[in-house]
């Protein structure tokens, strides 16, 4: 009976390939035009794929879905809840000091607590930003290093004639 | 006759007791200092210098080989008058689950950056 011979001498969950690899080519990204199995070998190198399979018949299985993102439906379900929370607490309001403290409270709150009620498997974290419209840079990013294929976000831009809310959303899928 | 079979695995990493979000800080704060130190608010680089400190802070934690996926969000504002609020919630498991706010400003701006850690279960 052929022994079963893995070639990659992996010890583990590369993260920094993986990481490169997922920055590398995530959906929404322009590359410079490279043909199919010229980006197929950079992958090959890079060791996004299991060699398995009988010595001489050797396949390749990706390690994980390097171009995989969560459908559309399950992005707009929770783009609706949130984008309604910060419309019912900062609808009609001015930027006001007093009470912005309280206002980011309640659009994190309701969004979380309305995320949790649509029964799905998942973590969330909401965080909320609330900048008084000025003349002022304002800038912001995040990086996230998780399951593409399972976990995803969602961004909820809100304004009004006094102040820009910037909602994220990000989505843990719970693996039972 | 009964056999007994022992099988011992080695995790190429350890098992999540909780996050420590001290070595997180000490980590984003030298990313953060390695980029925006002695710089001025400029728009023209600001994107260039959120996206560094995602990245890098992001790097570094993974370096770290602990079980965990991150999620790093970093904000800047340019110092003025105006008001800047941010706010955060999470529904996850608080034991092993955890987070970390990096605040850092210097003459310019104020830099937040956020570091969410879940931890994976196998």
């Amino acid at each position: 009976m052929e022994e079963y011979h893995r070639h990659c001498d992996e010890v583990g969950f590369n993260a920094e390939e993986a990481h490169n690899i997922v920055k590398e080519f995530s959906p929404g990204k322009s590359h410079p035009r490279e043909s199919l199995s010229q980006q197929r070998e950079t992958l090959v190198q890079a060791g996004a794929f299991h060699w398995f399979g009988w010595r001489g018949k050797e396949k390749l299985k990706p390690k994980f879905n390097t171009f995989g993102r969560l459908p559309n439906e399950m992005l707009e379900q929770w783009l609706s809840p949130t984008n309604q929370c910060v419309d019912g607490v900062l609808g009609g309001e001015d930027y006001n000091h007093n009470n912005i403290n309280q206002w980011t409270a309640s659009i994190v709150e309701q969004s979380l607590t309305h995320l949790v009620k649509l029964g799905k498997a998942y973590k969330y974290i909401v965080t909320c930003a609330v900048v008084q419209k000025s003349a002022y840079g304002f800038h912001t990013a995040s990086s996230c290093f998780w399951d593409t294929t399972s976990d995803g976000t969602c961004t909820v831009r809100w304004e009004n004639r006094t102040m820009n809310c910037i909602v994220n959303v990000f989505a843990i899928a719970i693996v039972l | 006759m009964a056999r007994s079979l022992g099988v011992l695995v080695a995790l190429p990493f350890p098992l999540p007791v909780g996050f420590n979000a001290e070595e997180a800080h000490n980590i984003v704060k030298e990313c953060v200092d390695g980029v925006l130190g002695g710089e001025d608010y400029n728009h023209n680089n600001i994107n260039q210098w959120t996206a560094s400190i995602v990245e890098q802070s992001l790097t570094h934690l993974v370096k770290l080989g602990k079980a965990y996926k991150y999620i790093v969000t970093c904000a800047v504002v340019q110092k003025s008058a105006y008001g800047f609020h941010t706010a955060s919630s999470c529904f996850w498991d608080t034991t092993s689950d955890g987070t970390c706010t990096v605040r850092w400003e210097n003459r310019t701006m104020n830099c937040i950056v956020n570091v969410f850690a879940i931890a994976i279960v196998l």
